[in-house]
């Protein structure tokens, strides 16, 4: 579904990314494991089209996409949460969750549908409805920018740390809920730090190490990859 | 007590065209981040556009208005493709070094074509009418009128239209905007022909009461950064009320303190709102 081949990212003269080649297959939850500052969010800058190539090329259902316009992107089913969230903080959460149907905008009944299915995943959301999106806590606010990118119904599914700066307990149910989405049909591709958990619920996975993916597998392979352990689970 | 009234009509006639020029700097500034001092420039040419189409080519002062809002509209998405957008990457005083050029160049350029002489323009609503013992005259009721209507009619745009919101959401955060699949570049032209077309229907409405000269645009726009200062940088409903704030203060302070420090009212009261609430009325959250 997702093909990234010998893709590099610079910004100005200093190359973020290198050499990375990653395949997703359709209906998988694939994992970008790495400290910060490895390349994580770029590599999805890139894919986004936020970032632009230095060089390779990125194939979306076997079309190339790079370099193509970030709009372009999210109407073809390449969504991303990133990292921060990049809320609307003055909308409402409906408002936000509105925002997130933009590509869809003249469907009324569809982002009627979509709007229930959201409330569904995440009921607190429905809670706060008319709550302005800045004054929720960190927790809602990640459910918040999950929410938003549904809304737009994707394909493939991008999400940025979305555990990072949450208590145990939420990122636990956080998890719960990338599966959930996975389970109805999107691919996802997720960013993360909290190695163990992430390759719990993935297929396989990449890890960065300065821009460039030093090891790759699947999640048993990396879990059993002592080296990996080491270094992003701590055991 | 008539005195007051008429004062307080008064405020409400300048008040609505600040409130109109503050709406559209307020509105840019949400793409830019920064004040867009060319803003005024855009009151100026707003207002040669309409004379010069009414003494021209005789057209009626409505469909003068209609064009000048048209062409300075599209002199707004001009400004953003050509210059703006491509500072987008730049440090902030990139942008306002350039705005201050598009201010100098538009203004010598309007001297260029239309001399540096003071026009008048003749509405045709210039009938004085009795209301209860008061008088008014025709054009400022249509300058209050107009100016809340187009208000209104921009408020049920950018609250209830996707293409509207898209402005908002982009004023909050253009990278969220991004992620959602609204192109931004055709967010940033629109604002900014939105922008230019409020300049052009302040600067239609107001001419007939002041005068058309290259420099109309200074004391305007200077009063409308006050504005969007009271109001809070970026904030919609700042705008508007810090507008007509302004216009009362300036008719009352006039009437009741001195005719001759009206213009400097802007500025004390500037002061004084920071003092009190240095983040301006209506101000934002965290960005
Ligand atoms: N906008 C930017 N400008 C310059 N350098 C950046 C920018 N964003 C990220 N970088 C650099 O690129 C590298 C990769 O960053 P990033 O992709 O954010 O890593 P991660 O998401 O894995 O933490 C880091 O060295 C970071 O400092
Ligand atoms: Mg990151």
């Amino acid at each position: 579904m997702l093909k990234l081949s010998n893709v590099a990212v610079s910004y100005g003269s200093f190359t973020a990314i290198k050499h990375v080649n990653i395949e997703v297959a359709k209906g998988e939850i694939v994992v970008l494991l790495g400290a910060n500052g490895a390349g994580k969010s770029t590599t999805f800058r890139s894919i986004s089209g936020i970032s632009k190539l230095s060089q390779g090329e990125i194939y979306f259902q076997n079309s190339p996409i790079g370099g193509r316009a970030p709009d372009k992107n999210v109407q073809a089913g390449i969504v991303q949460c990133a990292e921060g969230r990049k809320l609307f903080p003055q909308m409402t959460v409906q408002e936000n969750l509105r925002m997130g149907a933009f590509v869809h905008r003249m469907k009324k009944a569809e982002i009627k549908h979509s709007l229930e299915k959201v409330y569904n995943l995440f009921p607190i959301l429905k809670e706060k409805n008319h709550d302005d999106a800045g004054s929720l806590s960190g927790g809602q606010q990640q459910m918040l920018a999950i929410g938003r990118a549904l809304m737009s119904k994707p394909k493939l599914l991008m999400l940025d740390e979305p555990s990072v700066g949450l208590a145990p307990l939420i990122v636990e149910q956080m998890f719960k809920v990338i599966e959930e989405i996975n389970r109805e049909g999107i691919t996802v591709l997720l960013a993360e730090q909290n190695a163990n958990a992430a390759l719990s619920i993935a297929d396989k996975g990449y890890v960065f190490e300065n821009g460039e993916i030093v090891v790759q597998g699947t999640a048993g392979d990396l879990l059993a990859n002592g080296e990996v352990r080491k270094a992003y689970i701590g055991v | 007590m008539d005195i007051l009234i008429q004062q307080l009509f008064n405020g409400l006639t300048i008040g609505s065209v600040y409130s109109l020029v503050a709406l559209g700097l307020t509105l840019v500034y949400g793409i830019l981040h920064i004040p867009n001092f060319a803003h005024g420039a855009l009151y100026m040419l707003g207002g040669y556009i309409t004379l010069s189409m009414m003494t021209l080519y005789g057209v009626n002062y409505w469909f003068a208005m209609f064009v000048s809002v048209i062409v300075v509209g599209l002199m707004g998405v001009l400004l953003e493709r050509f210059v703006f957008r491509l500072l987008r990457e730049a440090p902030p005083l990139h942008d306002k070094i350039a705005a201050i050029g598009i201010l100098l160049f538009l203004e010598a350029f309007a001297q260029f074509v239309w001399g540096a002489d003071f026009h008048t323009m003749t509405s045709p609503y210039d009938q004085v009418v009795n209301i209860m013992g008061l008088t008014f005259t025709m054009q400022r009721l249509l300058i209050i009128v107009s100016a809340i209507v187009v208000m209104i009619l921009l408020y049920l745009f950018l609250k209830k239209t996707y293409t509207g919101s898209t402005i908002i959401a982009m004023s909050q955060s253009r990278e969220g905007a991004s992620l959602v699949g609204i192109n931004i570049n055709k967010v940033a032209m629109l604002t900014f022909m939105i922008s230019g077309g409020l300049a052009a229907i302040a600067s239609s409405l107001a001419s007939p009461i002041n005068l058309v000269f290259p420099g109309m645009g200074h004391l305007v726009i200077l009063k409308a950064f006050v504005i969007i200062i009271l109001g809070g940088m970026g904030s919609i409903p700042g705008a508007i009320v810090g507008g007509y704030i302004l216009g009362f203060s300036e008719s009352l302070g006039a009437t009741y303190i001195s005719n001759d420090y009206k213009d400097i009212i802007a500025f004390v009261l500037l002061v004084v709102i920071l003092t009190v609430k240095p983040t301006g009325l209506f101000a934002k959250g965290e960005r």
